[in-house]
């Protein structure tokens, strides 16, 4: 293809999009941008015009949220809007997801590389929309609404606006599909369509909603928050262009993102030290024999992600998936857009938080996401409808290994253990008003955070993927489905152990309540491994959730007899509460709940993560452990077993403390051994291939996949150059 | 320009400081002075002498030795040449069947043995719990951090290596 210069007349976008990124490739700077003139020229004029665009974006948001009638959006938040250039480059998002500040830029920029501006033409007042992760975002349920921005008949820049919708129309209810394994089972696609025209959403795409979804009205109402979003932001962005002139317009949103660029940079030397990063976590879905797997996805998986990130002299950040596993026949898939959206929040809560959070960023890192592995799985036929699952653990180890940097530099305020996942559950059947009805229940954003370097981790008030995490009032949820909340309630030793806590996470039990048939599904929770880690001596959180339900609980006649009820899972880890205090027989499921459907007078109970442990937790405070057990967060049995802590009533018993304590330690030179005997040890067990068979498997993908990997693998176990895993036989 | 003491520095290290100041040092302009008085808060701590070039973990230190930069714990124990991993010098815990792991993660919130191990990497010298692992048996344990000490002190210090 000829290039058309872009200083000449009339450029096309599809000629500006490929000048951008060969000026970028030859001079290292953002639209050539050597020097940033507008800046040194009247700073007080360049950064108002960044305010107010700022808060343009951040005030839309707002008002969209007011609109929207889904509770995922009003109550939990899960909305962004976002303002870009005209090549796609993002140039100021508001609050919120801020997951999209590539996956937006790389749904326009898809629409450029094809030609979308002969067909289907792009005007004034169009609305574009996509939900499509190999387009440009990271799952399905999150729609992105982009309208363009015309000053004089130029394209000028772009307005963005996602919300997460509660329900996508998939094979099992809600937005995060649990059951999807291929594409076709994902629900309803929207593939940057021009669903509206002149202001408007077009009717015909209406009524697809209305025909394709369990609750369209979700959907619906949020595509009305989000245009409404859009319109807002086009008609304030021109009228700041006629108040600076649209050529100061256009030079100073490229050096914003050219200033987000070396902002990156100089973060990254300002609090973190160049070298080479390791860390690692695993993911365990256990869904063989499970009701509506289909047959290339019957079997049971082990994920491991290993990790390497790189923090060169320049302060460029590389993070490198190398040694990860295969795509696979589930909904955990991820898209090269959904592993930006992954780094990005988490990049927006570390390191971008206090300035011109844009794509400036993105060109000051790098990702190498190996072909056919989940994080790019170049076959668009995949299912990607749960990629946090995978996507939230690895994460939490960019995280941990950036507050390795933060630890070294000093900035202890800064270190934190990380993200955890938090477990969906969606459901879908009949509502208590006797329709239909669908959900994603969005309390989930609200788990236990990781532990900080200098403080326990937050509990039940933080997810990765929403900064502003809010699990939403029960009462509102009730409104939207057939159940009653039981409890809500902290669950107790949830955080890992540590010198400073991870925070806690919490559980729900309800009642179905007048439905014959409540269909619920659950994802991205790791079955048999924990999805996190601790750090510098913290444990992991205990991340493994089970489901308990109890078929014909008989709650009201248990109340009516003034008989115990259950409120939550209890503090008994060996049997559970439902157990104890409700009729019929409670049924533990492992792995995403595909059971057999609720209905009226059902018990159903599911519990949210907690972070990761920071330091030995010999070192906690035994103050801080009396609390802990005198809120609930720990119990007695547990605290004095790990922190050695000893808590009589509400007091701390110090001579018992001490005892326990030396006896921990006494324990640990008894029960240790030198790493280098107990490395002979387990090179024996590797040779004999004494592993569990999906434990294997993993290693066999791995190793198929990475020579770095295999290399290292064998080299660690002084293993012979030959040695590999067998393929388990099919069946 | 933002900066702060050496009592300020050693109470965020205590995680003694004041929750408003610790606030207010995490939302303000960070202080270039903080490495500098981070060191000097740590080296008054340690009972030994070599000077301590860039901490890597609670406790853990990569130190200018008789014999080379090593990896060195408050106790004293040294664990060798920075460049390599300090763990395989360590001593080891592994939490790898159903009771051990349950004493930490009893009943249902237990990982299952035969699919995720706990390591647990003590220092040989003061029976520390300097890191976890949780991995399946039979992955390799993992080099958390290998700085680059010179470019950070020449380029980003701007100052040679100690």
């Amino acid at each position: 293809m000829t290039l058309t210069d872009p200083t000449t007349e009339n450029p096309t976008l599809h000629d500006r999009l490929l000048a951008g990124d060969r000026i970028f490739a030859e001079t290292g700077n953002y639209a050539g941008i050597d020097t940033l003139e507008l800046r040194e020229d009247d700073p007080i004029k360049y950064e108002s015009l960044h305010v107010k665009l700022r808060s343009t974006v951040v005030n839309a948001r707002d008002m969209a949220r007011r609109i929207s009638a889904s509770p995922g959006v009003r109550e939990v938040g899960e909305s962004v809007v976002a303002l870009f250039t005209p090549e796609g480059d993002a140039i100021a998002l508001s609050t919120g997801i801020m997951v999209h500040v590539h996956t937006a830029s790389r749904f326009i920029k898809w629409m450029i590389q094809n030609d979308y501006e002969e067909s289907p033409g792009i005007r004034h007042g169009d609305i574009f929309a996509n939900n499509d992760a190999f387009i440009g975002t990271v799952q399905a349920p999150d729609v992105i609404d982009v309208t363009p921005i015309f000053h004089e008949g130029e394209l000028i820049g772009w307005v963005a606006a996602v919300c997460h919708e509660l329900e996508v129309g998939g094979i099992t209810p809600g937005g995060d599909v649990a059951l999807a394994q291929e594409r076709y089972t994902e629900g309803l696609f929207v593939c940057a369509e021009k669903v509206g025209e002149n202001d408007e959403l077009r009717r015909d795409y209406l009524i697809r909603l209305e025909r394709n979804l369990r609750m369209p009205i979700y959907w619906v109402l949020d595509e009305k928050a989000k245009v409404a979003a859009c319109l807002e932001v086009r008609d304030q962005v021109l009228d700041l262009v006629d108040q600076v002139g649209v050529d100061y317009y256009k030079q100073a949103t490229k050096e914003f993102i050219e200033e987000g660029r070396r902002g990156q940079l100089s973060r990254m030397r300002q609090l973190t030290v160049p070298g080479r990063y390791r860390g690692h976590t695993f993911f365990g879905h256990v869904t063989e024999g499970k009701n509506g797997v289909l047959p290339l996805g019957n079997k049971n998986w082990l994920y491991a992600i290993p990790m390497e990130m790189e923090v060169s002299a320049e302060g460029k950040l590389s993070i490198d998936f190398d040694g990860t596993n295969s795509w696979g026949y589930h909904s955990m898939n991820c898209t090269p857009a959904g592993m930006d959206g992954g780094m990005f929040v988490t990049l927006t809560q570390h390191m971008n938080y206090d300035g011109k959070v844009n794509d400036g960023a993105w060109l000051a890192t790098e990702l190498n996401l190996p072909s056919g592995t989940w994080t790019n799985p170049e076959r668009e036929t995949v299912a990607t409808a749960t990629s946090w699952a995978l996507l939230l653990p690895a994460y939490g180890v960019f995280q941990r290994m950036l507050s390795r940097g933060f630890l070294a530099r000093g900035f202890k305020e800064e270190v934190f253990v990380g993200q955890v996942n938090s477990p969906m559950i969606e459901m879908g059947g009949e509502s208590q008003y006797g329709g239909q009805f669908g959900i994603a229940l969005f309390e989930c954003a609200a788990a236990g955070s990781g532990a900080l370097g200098i403080k326990d981790g937050l509990d039940t008030s933080y997810v990765g993927w929403n900064p502003e995490s809010d699990m939403g009032n029960m009462e509102v949820w009730e409104q939207d489905m057939p159940m009653v909340y039981l409890g809500r309630s902290i669950s107790p030793n949830s955080g890992g152990f540590g010198r400073y806590r991870g925070g806690c996470g919490f559980e729900s039990l309800w009642l179905v309540n007048n439905s014959s048939q409540l269909i619920a599904a659950t994802s991205e929770h790791s079955s048999r491994v924990f999805d996190n880690a601790g750090m510098c001596g913290g444990y992991p959180a205990p991340t493994v959730q089970l489901h308990h339900s109890t078929h014909d609980a008989g709650i009201p006649e248990r109340a009516a007899e003034r008989k115990p009820l259950p409120h939550s899972l209890g503090s008994d880890p060996h049997e559970s509460d439902l157990a104890k205090f409700a009729d019929g027989t409670t049924h533990v499921e492992e792995g995403p709940y595909l059971a057999t459907p609720l209905r009226h007078g059902d018990l159903f109970a599911h519990s949210y993560n907690g972070g990761g442990g920071y330091g030995d937790p010999l070192e906690r405070d035994p103050g801080a452990v009396a609390r802990d057990v005198a809120n609930g967060y720990v119990t007695a049995d547990v605290a004095a077993a790990v922190t050695g802590v000893v808590v009589e009533g509400t007091e701390v018993d110090e001579e018992a403390t001490r005892a326990r304590r030396e006896g921990i330690v006494r324990g640990r030179r008894e029960n240790s051994v030198p790493v280098s005997e107990w490395i002979q040890q387990q090179s024996q067990r590797i040779r004999r291939k004494d592993l569990a068979p999906e434990v294997a498997e993993m290693y066999r993908d791995s190793m198929s996949l990475s020579r770095r990997f295999a290399a290292e693998f064998r080299e660690f176990w002084q293993l012979p150059e030959d040695f590999e895993f067998e393929a388990q036989p099919t069946r | 320009m933002t900066s702060y003491d050496t009592h300020a520095i050693g109470d965020l290290i205590d995680g003694t400081l004041p929750w408003p100041a610790t606030k207010q040092m995490m939302s303000g302009y960070k202080d270039d002075t903080r490495f500098d008085t981070y060191l000097e808060v740590l080296q008054q701590r340690v009972p030994w002498p070599e000077e301590i070039l860039l901490p890597i973990g609670e406790h853990l230190y990569i130190v200018k030795g008789a014999e080379g930069r090593v990896v060195k714990c408050d106790c004293g124990h040294e664990f060798g040449d920075y460049r390599e991993n300090w763990k395989l010098q360590a001593r080891i815990r592994v939490r790898d069947d159903q009771e051990s792991i349950e004493e930490i993660y009893p009943g249902r919130f237990a990982c299952d043995a035969s699919w995720m191990e706990l390591r647990e990497f003590l220092c040989p010298g003061c029976l520390t719990l300097l890191e976890v692992e949780a991995a399946p048996p039979g992955f390799p344990v993992v080099f958390d951090f290998l700085p680059d000490l010179e470019a950070l002190y020449q380029d980003w210090l701007g100052r040679p290596v100690p």
